[in-house]
């Protein structure tokens, strides 16, 4: 995981960034104290037909279907600065109160795409729910398919690209989380017994060999 | 003559009773029994034969199967009736071989049938000879090659000839009645081969059928690409099977990515950088221009970097 401000590798646990001193208080007094409540589809920048809405939210909700303990958010807003889209994602999934997101669910298990018309950039960002099973590679496989839209300034197209790829990136982690999570098959769990049997014929033929100690030995 | 086994064996049968065996005349007539009544017309004493056609008739070995040298028959009808009597060589081991003549003609006395029969047909295969009157189908003769004049009953050969002349007299447009004349000959014909092959040796009431020249037709036409139905039958079934069970388990498994839900294992993660939910930075893409592809912005750097 990398520091939203520097973008330095950070360890775990770490309560602020070793490298710049980045922390969410930071975060705090740059974009403010007060939870914003705001909507998993956030549209600030306006980029979003009404028909281009209704898509986007129902492929918002298929991810949920699909994934019951993760829910996706989309805002859109001008940061003024591409420098400002780290710490801002990273605010936001953390402060933000979803109104629309089901209530079970904590932000841990949210995903979050911030898209800035105005700087050309977006990010995404995901909770701790997914830390164990998501990489930066794989986030950033899913912000390429939609690269091509987004130059064109389709903006709900390429977020739609972005989530369909999201899926199958979801599945396969999930299958590989499943496999991981069961038992190990016994074949898998104990070594090949060969080395232990011959010790043990060697053992037994040594004994054989061995002549039997006579009377006169024993007394 | 497979195209006609098959109709026959398809369609509804009527049998005609045998009658009893009748003296052998040299050649067949219908009975009188199935003349119109007599009138002015009839009692007309007959011409026979201009001279002029007469060795079109009956001096050489006809070279088509319809003799039509006075050309009674319009040229369409003429073509229709010599194709169908062509497609009929090409179906069956004995030829049908239609002389046509004027309803008021009459073959001329020194004619000896029986002998142009012998000196014609006696080599070459089996033959059916039929001299046929237009609008005067009643006249009707027929006469066999001498192969197998020997095999067929006269009793069969009258009744051949019977079942043509009924057909015929059905249709009072003359087209229509040559057609039905023909179409019913050659469909006892075929009877009358498989008489001599033997086959149906078992039922000597030979079925009285009535075909619909176009189904003959389409018969033929059906024929041609029977063994490639055949073919495409005997495939269809597995193709068939095996295309459905595809689509099957493409259902299943459609059904089964659609309703499945996954659940993450939840592991417990030690809060970074302050924040309660998530931590650091997943990626970021600029698209600012399309110099830039996402390829050279893998490595996640500083925006500050990229602009150095």
């Amino acid at each position: 995981m990398n520091c939203p401000r520097c973008v330095q590798r950070i360890h775990r646990a770490a309560e602020s960034c070793p490298h710049c001193g980045f922390s969410i208080a930071d975060a705090d007094v740059q974009f403010g104290i007060d939870p914003p409540q705001i909507r998993c589809l956030t549209d600030s920048a306006g980029i979003l037909r009404r028909r281009d809405r209704q898509s986007v939210e129902a492929a918002m909700e298929k991810i949920t279907r699909r994934f019951p303990q993760i829910f996706v958010a989309l805002y859109t807003g001008s940061l003024g600065d591409v420098a400002n889209i780290r710490p801002f994602s990273f605010w936001l999934l953390n402060r933000a109160v979803y109104e629309d997101a089901p209530s079970h669910m904590a932000n841990d298990a949210g995903i979050l795409v911030t898209i800035d018309p105005e700087s050309k950039a977006a990010t995404m960002v995901f909770g701790y729910l997914l830390d164990p099973f998501l990489n930066t590679q794989d986030i950033f496989e899913c912000l390429s398919r939609a690269h091509p839209y987004w130059l064109d300034g389709r903006y709900a197209d390429g977020f739609l690209k972005a989530l369909n790829h999201l899926e199958v990136i979801l599945r396969k982690k999930f299958k590989k989380a499943r496999r991981d999570s069961e038992p190990q098959k016994p074949w898998e769990l104990t070594p090949h017994p060969a080395e232990d049997l011959g010790q043990g014929v060697r053992t037994l033929d040594q004994t054989i060999a061995e002549p039997p100690p006579t009377e006169e030995a024993t007394s | 003559m497979s195209f006609l086994a098959h109709f026959l064996a398809t369609c509804a049968l009527v049998s005609l009773p045998l009658s009893a065996a009748s003296p052998a005349p040299a050649s067949v007539n219908p009975p009188p029994a199935e003349s119109p009544p007599p009138s002015a017309e009839t009692i007309r004493p007959f011409i026979p034969i201009p001279e002029k056609f007469i060795p079109a008739y009956f001096g050489k070995r006809p070279d088509s199967y319809l003799i039509d040298p006075q050309k009674l028959l319009s040229p369409s009808d003429f073509r229709n009736r010599l194709a169908f009597l062509n497609y009929h060589a090409s179906d069956s081991a004995i030829d049908l071989f239609v002389f046509v003549i004027g309803r008021d003609q009459e073959i001329p006395a020194g004619i000896q049938l029986d002998e142009m029969i012998r000196r014609f047909f006696s080599s070459g295969r089996p033959a059916v000879i039929v001299f046929y009157y237009p609008n005067s189908v009643q006249r009707s003769t027929l006469l066999l090659s001498p192969s197998i004049a020997s095999t067929i009953p006269l009793t069969e050969q009258r009744r051949i000839l019977e079942s043509a002349v009924m057909q015929a007299s059905r249709k009072t447009n003359l087209s229509e009645q040559t057609e039905q004349f023909l179409v019913q000959l050659s469909i006892r014909i075929f009877w009358m081969e498989q008489m001599i092959s033997g086959k149906s040796a078992q039922s000597e009431e030979a079925p009285h059928t009535i075909l619909n020249p176009a189904l003959i037709k389409s018969a033929a036409k059906a024929a041609r690409f029977a063994k490639l139905q055949e073919v495409g039958m005997r495939l269809m079934i597995p193709a068939a099977s095996a295309l459905g069970t595809l689509a099957i388990i493409a259902l299943l498994v459609a059904l089964r990515r659609l309703t499945t839900r996954h659940f993450f294992p939840v592991h417990p993660v030690e809060t970074r950088l302050g924040g309660d939910h998530a931590a650091g930075i997943g990626a970021v893409i600029t698209f600012a221009s399309a110099k830039v592809p996402p390829a050279s912005q893998r490595e996640q750097v500083t925006d500050f970097s990229r602009r150095f």
